[in-house]
């Protein structure tokens, strides 16, 4: 059991990776202030650079860390973007919860 | 062997501070949550040997994307944030059963056995090189495409971000 646990397995990374993309899910739809919405998302999106990662690792490959580092681009992108419209809400709505984002409502 | 204890110590340091982005109620919590979320994901990357991926995380998000979200915080009022409730706990009821059935289900396929098989090409390249060069080849050779891309979006990323974070001053009809 013990020497299972010490030989690296694929699966590891997958299940960690996992776990982690069900917490940051959870915490997108559960959360109500915005910006902790942005970083439920910033959580899930590293889930799977975990999961790149350890599929690299252990089939001897480079190509998922590239793709990883792509996601870690996008995400600073999206952050940027993200927190823009955040602040502009906050500026023009007074708004900084979901609930209180009405405009779109017919 | 040294690095599967690392990994462990470290997948449990990122669940813990991700039940902690998830559960705390002050957003400044919720960042050094995230803090330590990060941290953690980073030192997995270092355990499988990606350190340039790792240096690259501790790097953007520890430093820079933490930083953008504590500006933004302390951009919004703080007697606002904290009056309002944080959680929508009916939701979180109602969604609570079907992320645990995400998990049953991903439990059902890994034991029905879903494996992935080996291939050694860029093994020898890595031996010769190191990583952060192969991934320096790579990234100017085969991906060189989606690099410049990517480069192009953080430009338009940035100069939308100060687009619509300046004041409202005057209007471009």
């Amino acid at each position: 059991m013990i020497e299972i646990l010490l030989t690296p397995h694929v699966e590891q990374y997958f299940i960690l990776a996992f776990i982690l993309l069900g917490i940051g899910l959870f915490g997108m739809m559960v959360r109500k202030n915005l910006i902790t919405i942005l970083m439920s998302l910033e959580l899930a999106l590293n889930s799977v650079n975990i999961a790149f990662v350890g599929i690299d690792r252990l089939n001897h490959l480079i190509d998922g860390e590239i793709f990883a580092l792509f996601t870690i681009a996008l995400a600073a992108a999206e952050a940027a973007v993200g927190l823009g419209i955040i602040l502009s809400l906050f500026r023009l709505r007074k708004a900084e919860n979901v609930n209180e984002i009405i405009d779109l409502k017919g | 062997m040294l690095n599967q204890i690392a990994f462990y110590i470290f997948g449990g340091i990122s669940i813990i501070c991700g039940l902690g982005v998830v559960s705390a109620s002050n957003p400044i919590y919720v960042v050094l949550w995230l803090l330590g979320a990060l941290i953690a994901i980073s030192g997995i990357f270092f355990s499988a040997g990606a350190e340039l991926l790792g240096a690259l995380q501790l790097m953007v998000y520890v430093v820079a994307i933490a930083v953008f979200y504590i500006l933004i915080i302390t951009a919004v009022p703080w007697r606002k944030l904290h009056k309002n409730e944080q959680h929508n706990r009916l939701i979180g009821v109602t969604v609570l059963p079907f992320i645990a059935l995400l998990y049953v289900e991903a439990f059902i396929v890994g034991i029905s056995g879903v494996s992935i098989t080996k291939n050694k090409i860029i093994e020898t390249i890595t031996k010769n090189y190191g990583n952060a060069e192969v991934i320096g080849i790579k990234l100017f050779s085969t991906y060189f495409w989606a690099f410049e891309l990517m480069s192009v979006l953080l430009l338009i990323s940035m100069i939308g971000a100060i687009l619509l974070g300046r004041k409202e001053e005057k209007t471009y009809d």
